[in-house]
């Protein structure tokens, strides 16, 4: 066997096949999650932190938890009305992405010591995001593919891949690496979102103003949780990263404005 | 990034540039696909003429060849497939949905 295929030699239908399997994403995660239990190299020293940034690390890890937990649910109940077997099979690996990453995230909790997480992720969970959360899930027993991988593989998928990034570079060495491992996740959910939603929009641009509504109606809702995020990890003022930039990027090339 | 460049020649019509890519320690991908991609550095990261940059994950892909306008990349990390413009002097990548 060849030591190495070029990927651009490939059809478009060989590389939608290729992207959207199980064998890729075994070939992936080989890469980037082995050896690293619960998300990191077990040799890392975890630091001590004091009590105000230990405490609002585990605000925010408990917020991400719940948008885990939101995809992971969404993500699932997806694959039973996903419009193709190549979809389906992609929503599977995405499924085992997001429960991974809500079990690194409960494990990272129980480090900091929060001794019963469920309880502690009830107590400090943001209304916008759960509000988020429960929109998203009225779209996937709507069986409404459109609404739904909107909402989850491109609005919620784009601002915790950009949230992530910037956590991880400011973040302990030991979240640092679970955050780093998820955002490689959130590269193939946001571009599986964007990819098909944009393949969708051509053929049927009817789509525009449903979306749109929809568009107005959630991203604040998420926008506003990750800005009180950045808040909570002492990232704020004019060294706050632009949120917005990764997701207004996204929905500008699906022809949204913001 | 610099990769052995294995041909070049002057001029307007020239063929292009080959190059033999190196792995650069990108792991997000199947094992035998991981040459073709890097890791972007920022804004002072620069780009190679077998280079450019998906402005959906912002990953760096790589080709065997020169790239130039017109060219049908794919970048698998994010699953996106990619026709590089001129857009400024300067090859950009442009989502194909």
């Amino acid at each position: 066997m060849a030591e190495w295929q070029d990927p651009h030699a490939l059809t478009e239908g060989e590389f939608l096949d290729e992207v959207h399997s199980f064998e890729f994403w075994f070939g992936a995660v080989e890469g980037y999650l082995h050896d690293r239990p619960y998300g990191y190299d077990p040799e890392t020293e975890d630091i001590e932190m004091d009590d105000r940034r230990k405490d609002g690390l585990i605000t925010t890890l408990c917020n991400y938890c719940v948008g885990e937990t939101a995809a992971l649910e969404a993500s699932s109940g997806m694959i039973g009305f996903a419009p193709d077997r190549a979809s389906q099979i992609f929503l599977s690996t995405q499924v085992a992405d997001e429960g991974r990453h809500l079990e690194v995230l409960l494990h990272r909790l129980t480090m900091l010591g929060v001794r019963d997480p469920k309880r502690e992720i009830e107590a400090r969970a943001n209304r916008s995001l759960l509000r988020f959360k429960e929109r998203l899930l009225e779209f996937v027993d709507g069986h409404d593919w459109e609404a739904a991988v909107f909402a989850q593989n491109v609005i919620l998928e784009c601002l915790e891949f950009t949230v992530f990034r910037n956590h991880a570079q400011n973040a302990d060495p030991i979240t640092k690496q679970i955050l780093q491992g998820i955002v490689i996740d959130e590269r193939r959910h946001m571009g599986f979102g964007e990819n098909d939603l944009g393949r969708r929009l051509i053929l049927a641009p009817h789509m525009h103003d449903r979306l749109d509504r929809i568009k107005r109606e959630l991203d604040s809702l998420v926008l506003t949780t990750f800005k009180q995020t950045l808040g909570e990890l002492g990232l704020e003022g004019d060294d706050a990263p632009d949120l917005a930039s990764d997701y207004l990027g996204a929905v500008a090339r699906l022809g949204f404005g913001t | 990034m610099n990769d052995t460049l294995i041909s070049q020649a002057a001029g307007e019509d020239r063929p292009r540039q080959m190059y033999v890519l190196e792995e650069t320690g990108f792991k997000e991908v199947p094992k035998k696909f991981r040459r073709f991609y890097r890791k972007w550095g920022g804004p002072m990261d620069t780009l190679a003429p077998n280079e450019v940059l998906c402005p959906v994950c912002k990953i760096v892909i790589r080709s065997l060849q020169e790239l130039r306008a017109g060219d049908k990349v794919y970048c698998m990390p994010c699953m996106s497939r990619l026709i590089v413009e001129e857009e400024d002097g300067m090859l950009v990548a442009k989502v194909n949905y």
